[in-house]
C-alpha cells in the first residue's frame, strides 16, 4: 500500500513539475515566430521615399506646408493596408546636451500594437554645402606635378567640337585641386623646356602626369625634337613619339591621352606651314604619322632600340602596324562599360560619365607582355573585352619598379575628359577629407516606427 | 507477502503508466517548440536571402545587359547603391507568372513576363534567361529552401478606355496605393497615336482628384481628338504618377485585332537587341481570315529621368518593306534595337495597321526594354502554394526611380525530423 502512496505522490511532483514547466515555457504568437521585418521596411521605405530627395525636401519644410500631406498620402500608399505607421522628424543639435527636438510627426494610428520596430534615416539640407579637402597626389609618393598641354601653336585632332585649349580649362578645373602644382604648358616651347629637363616655374619634374588635350594629335617643340624626331628615311615624326616613350621612361611621367588613337599626328602650327602639312583631312599644321607613332612610343617606353620599319605594299610602318580594335574585330566593343572600380569613384569623386561607350581605337592585351606593362600594375577605366582593353593606366614595370606610364582611351570622338579624370583618380585614388556632416540646423533625422495591426 | 507484492505490482504499472502519459505530454511541447524555432529560422533565412539579392548587384555586374553566364546572382542596379535593383537584370529573370510561350517558327520557348496585358508584350527567348535552378544554386539554397521572388510596382496606376464614349477617346486613370488611393498626384503623360492621316505625339500633366482618379477626355478641347470607332486610330499611352517622393507608371496600348490579325513583339537576341515582330496568326486565336498582310512601324523611344522620350529609330534586319504577312510566308520581320539606345530604359512601340479599299485598321503594342519603363511586374521562382509553412518578407525598391515592391517567400525543402 505504501509503494502505490509513494508512486501517487510521484505522479503528483511529475504533474506539478509538468504545469510549472508550461507556465513557463510560453510559445511565441505566430506573428512572432514568421515577422515580417519592419525595420527593414522602415529604412527601405524611408530609402524610397527619397529616391528624389522628395524626404529631404519635406522634412525642411514648416510645418503648415501641403507637402506634409503629400508624405502622408505617400506613406499610407506605399505600406501595406495591415502596417500602422508613425514618422518623425528631429532637429540635429550641436552641443549643448540635448541631442534632437521635435519638428513634426505624422501617424495613422493612435498605438502601434503590442510590437514594433523602426529605422531612422538623416537627411541634410539642400542649400548646405559641405566642403571637402583632397589629398595631393604626390604628397605621400613624390612628384605631384600635372602639365596640361595648352599649346597654342598645335592644332586638335577627333577632339571635335572643342578646342585643345577648351579642354585644357576643364581638365584644369577638374584636376588641379587633386595635385600639388598644375602648369598649363602654354605653347610648344614651353613643352620642349620639360622634355629637356628644366622646369617651368619650379615644380618636381620627375613623376608628373602630361595630359594631352589635343586628341589623336601631339604638340612637336620645333628645333631639337622636330629634327631629331625627324626619321627621314621614312618621312616620318615616329621617332619623336619614340624619343617621348624614352622620356616618359627616364622621367617616370604619365602620359595621357584622352581620345583616339594615339600619337597618330604631329602638330606645330609655326612648324608645318607648307601646303600640304595636313591631316589629309583638312586640318593644317600637323603631319600624319600613323599608327607608327604609338608602336614607337612603346618601343621608347620599354627602352628597345629604334628602327623596326617594314613596308606593307602600301607604305612604310613602324613595327606591328595598325594594332588598335574595334567592332569589327570583337562587336562588343560597340558598346563597352566602366569597370567596377571607376564605378566607385564615380561615386567616391563625384564625376559621372556615361557608363556606357564606343571603343573604336582599344588596345590589344598583348601588349602587356610585349612592353612590360604587367596586369597587376594597370587600372581598368573600362572592362577589357576579349583580347581588347578600350581604356586603361598601363604602367610600365622593370625590376618591381614603375618607369613610365600611359592613359590611353582608345574611345570614338568626341572626348569626354570626365574620363579622362576619372582614370587618373582611379590610378592615383586620392584621399578626401570631408567636413563636419552635423552642422547645426543642416541635417534632420527621420524616424518611421511600424507596427502591425489585425491577425494574432 | 502477497499483499506486499501485489502493492509492488501495481505501484510499477501506476508509475510507468504516469511516466508514458508526462512522456507524451512534454514530447508534445518540445515537438511544438521545434516546429515553431524551425519556422523562425525560415523566416530570418527569408529576410537575408532577400537583402541578399537586392544588395548585390551579381557577377558579372552588367549580367543584366548581356546574356553571359551569370556566376553569381544579385539584382542591385550597378551603378547605384542601397536598394535599387537594375531593370535589365529584371528582364532576364525566366518568368513563372505566366504560361511560357513557345513560337512555332522559331521552334523556341520564351519566357512570358507580360502576354498583352493592356497591349504590353514581354516574350524573352528562354535560353537568354537565368532560370530558377541557376538562381537557387548561385545562393546556395539548393535542395534545402525553395523560393518565389515578386517584383511588383508599389503604386498601381490602371487606365481603361471609356466605353461609353463613342466618338473620340477618354480614357480613365485610377491611382492606386496598397490600399489607399493617390489623391492629389501629379500625372506625366505621353500618348502616341497614329491613324491613315497622321502619326503624332503629345506630353502633358494633370493630377488626380481626392480619390486618385483623373479623367482625360481627347475631344479636341485643350487635349487633341483622337477617334478610335472602327479602329480608325491606335495609341499607346503612358503615364508617371508622382506624390510625396513616390513614384508609379502605367500604361495601355490599343492591341486590336483587325482583319488581317495583329502583331507581337519576341525578344530573340538580348544582348544584340533582336526583335521579331510575329504576325500573331499562328500563335493566337483569330480566324483564318487574320493572317493577311499587315503594315507597320516600330520605334524604339529611351526614356529617361525626366520623362521625355528620345525616339531612336530602330535597325531593319530583314529588309524590304515593313510587312508581314503570314499566309504568304513572311510569318515575321527582324528588328533591331539600335546598340547606343540598347543600354538605356526605354520602350518599342510597334504600330501596325491593314489597308483595304474599304479602310484602314490600326493597332499598337509595346514593348518596355527595362522592367520598370512601363510598370510591369516579375515573377521569379517556384510556386509556394501547398507548402508546409512559407515566411515571406517585403522591402520597397526602386527599379528606374519607379517604386516597387519586392517580395520572397521562402520555405524549406528539408524535413522537420519531428516525431509524433
Amino acid at each position: 500500500m505504501m509503494r502505490t502512496i509513494e508512486v501517487f505522490l510521484v505522479i503528483i511532483i511529475i504533474t506539478t513539475a509538468f504545469i510549472i514547466s508550461s507556465f513557463f515555457a510560453v510559445l511565441p504568437q505566430p506573428r512572432q515566430v514568421s515577422p515580417l521585418n519592419l525595420r527593414r521596411l522602415a529604412l527601405t521605405t524611408l530609402e524610397t521615399l527619397d529616391g528624389d530627395y522628395d524626404l529631404s525636401g519635406t522634412a525642411f519644410k514648416s510645418s503648415g506646408d501641403p507637402a506634409w500631406g503629400e508624405l502622408q498620402i505617400a506613406l499610407s500608399a506605399c505600406l501595406p493596408p495591415n502596417i500602422v505607421y508613425n514618422l518623425t522628424v528631429y532637429e540635429v543639435l550641436s552641443g549643448g546636451t540635448q541631442l534632437y527636438t521635435l519638428i513634426h510627426s505624422i501617424s495613422n494610428a493612435e498605438s502601434l500594437g503590442v510590437s514594433s520596430d523602426a529605422s531612422s534615416y538623416l537627411v541634410a539640407s539642400s542649400n548646405v554645402t559641405f566642403s571637402v579637402v583632397p589629398e595631393k597626389i604626390g604628397e605621400r609618393t613624390g612628384g605631384g606635378t600635372l602639365y596640361i598641354l595648352n599649346c597654342s601653336d598645335a592644332n586638335g585632332w577627333w577632339i571635335t567640337g572643342y578646342t585643345g585649349q577648351s579642354l585644357a580649362g576643364d581638365l584644369y578645373r577638374l584636376l588641379s585641386p587633386y595635385f600639388k602644382t598644375t602648369i598649363m604648358l602654354q605653347n610648344t616651347t614651353q613643352l620642349a623646356k620639360i622634355l629637356d629637363g628644366m622646369s617651368i616655374q619650379g615644380e618636381t619634374l620627375p613623376n608628373a602626369t602630361v595630359i594631352n588635350t589635343v586628341g589623336e594629335a601631339v604638340p612637336i617643340p620645333s628645333g631639337y625634337y622636330a629634327t631629331q624626331g625627324y626619321d627621314s628615311g621614312h618621312t616620318s615624326y615616329a621617332k619623336y613619339c619614340y624619343i617621348l616613350g624614352q622620356k616618359i621612361r627616364g622621367f617616370n611621367w604619365t602620359w595621357v591621352s584622352i581620345v583616339g588613337y594615339p600619337l597618330y599626328y604631329v602638330s606645330n602650327t609655326g612648324l608645318f606651314t607648307g601646303p600640304n602639312d595636313q591631316n589629309t583631312y583638312g586640318i593644317y599644321g600637323m603631319k600624319c604619322v600613323g599608327p607608327s607613332g604609338f608602336n614607337a612610343f612603346l618601343d621608347g617606353l620599354d627602352n628597345k632600340g629604334y628602327g623596326d620599319w617594314r613596308w606593307n605594299g602600301y607604305e612604310w610602318v613602324y613595327d606591328s602596324g595598325w594594332i588598335t580594335g574595334d567592332k569589327e574585330d570583337d562587336p562588343r566593343l560597340a558598346s563597352v562599360s566602366l569597370s567596377p572600380e571607376a564605378i566607385y569613384y564615380c561615386n567616391y569623386y563625384g564625376i559621372y560619365p556615361s557608363p556606357y561607350q564606343m571603343a573604336t581605337r582599344a588596345l590589344p592585351s598583348w601588349i602587356r607582355d610585349t612592353y612590360h606593362l604587367p596586369d597587376t600594375h594597370i587600372t581598368y577605366i573600362l572592362n577589357p573585352v576579349g583580347n581588347w582593353i578600350p581604356g586603361a593606366v598601363f604602367r610600365h614595370v622593370v625590376s618591381n619598379r614603375i618607369e613610365g606610364s600611359f592613359l590611353a582611351l582608345g574611345l570614338t570622338r568626341s572626348p569626354d575628359i570626365r574620363l579622362t579624370a576619372l582614370g587618373l583618380l582611379c590610378a592615383y585614388k586620392p584621399r578626401l577629407y570631408r567636413s563636419e556632416y552635423t552642422a547645426s540646423g543642416t541635417s534632420r533625422l527621420i524616424v518611421l516606427q511600424l507596427g502591425q495591426v489585425g491577425g494574432v | 507477502m502477497t499483499g506486499s507484492t501485489i502493492d509492488h505490482l501495481v505501484s510499477l504499472m501506476v508509475f510507468l503508466g504516469a511516466i508514458l502519459l508526462f512522456i507524451g505530454l512534454f514530447n508534445q511541447t518540445i515537438q511544438t517548440a521545434i516546429l515553431y524555432q524551425h519556422h523562425r529560422s525560415i523566416a530570418t533565412k527569408c529576410s537575408d536571402l532577400l537583402d541578399n539579392m537586392l544588395l548585390n548587384p551579381g557577377n558579372p555586374l552588367d549580367w543584366g545587359k548581356n546574356n553571359c553566364p551569370l556566376t553569381g546572382f544579385g539584382l542591385q542596379d550597378p551603378e547605384f547603391m542601397q536598394y535599387r535593383l537594375s531593370s535589365f537584370s529584371l528582364m532576364r529573370l525566366l518568368s513563372s507568372s505566366g504560361n511560357r510561350v513557345y513560337y512555332s517558327q522559331t521552334g523556341k520557348w520564351y519566357s512570358n513576363v507580360s502576354w498583352g496585358i493592356g497591349g504590353g508584350y514581354f516574350l524573352l527567348q528562354e535560353s537568354e534567361c537565368i532560370n530558377y535552378s541557376t538562381a537557387s544554386k548561385l545562393l546556395g539554397i539548393n535542395g534545402t529552401y525553395g523560393f518565389q521572388l515578386t517584383i511588383t510596382p508599389t503604386v498601381d496606376v490602371t487606365i481603361v478606355e471609356d466605353k461609353i464614349v463613342t466618338d473620340h477617346l477618354r480614357l480613365n486613370v485610377t491611382v492606386m496605393g496598397q490600399g489607399f488611393p493617390l489623391a492629389g498626384a501629379s500625372v506625366d503623360y505621353l500618348i502616341f497615336w497614329a491613324n491613315s492621316t497622321t502619326g503624332d505625339f503629345r506630353a502633358n500633366t494633370t493630377e488626380t482628384n481626392a480619390v486618385g482618379f483623373v479623367l482625360l477626355d481627347f475631344d479636341g478641347n485643350g487635349l487633341p481628338r483622337i477617334e478610335v470607332s472602327q479602329n480608325q486610330t491606335a495609341y499607346t499611352f503612358i503615364a508617371r504618377v508622382s506624390l510625396g517622393g513616390l513614384r508609379g507608371v502605367g500604361y495601355l496600348s490599343r492591341e486590336t485585332v483587325t482583319k488581317a490579325g495583329n502583331i507581337m513583339p519576341f525578344i530573340e537576341n538580348y544582348e544584340d537587341g533582336t526583335i521579331l515582330l510575329a504576325h500573331k496568326w499562328g500563335k493566337n486565336d483569330p480566324g483564318e481570315e487574320c493572317q493577311g498582310a499587315l503594315h507597320f512601324n516600330a520605334t524604339f523611344y529611351v526614356l529617361p529621368d525626366n520623362f521625355s522620350p528620345i525616339k531612336s529609330d530602330v535597325l531593319n534586319l530583314t529588309g524590304g518593306p515593313w510587312l508581314v504577312n503570314y499566309g504568304q510566308k513572311k510569318p515575321f520581320y527582324a528588328v533591331q534595337i539600335p546598340p547606343e539606345a540598347r543600354n538605356e530604359a526605354g520602350f518599342l512601340v510597334v504600330t501596325y495597321w491593314r489597308e483595304d479599299e474599304s479602310a484602314y485598321e490600326y493597332g499598337m503594342v509595346v514593348m518596355p526594354w527595362g522592367i520598370g519603363t512601363i510598370g510591369i511586374s516579375v515573377i521569379f521562382g517556384d510556386n509556394p502554394s501547398g507548402k508546409e509553412w512559407v515566411a515571406t518578407d517585403i522591402r520597397q525598391v526602386l527599379v528606374n526611380n519607379i517604386a516597387y515592391q519586392a517580395k520572397l517567400a521562402l520555405w524549406s525543402l528539408e524535413g522537420y525530423q519531428v516525431i509524433g
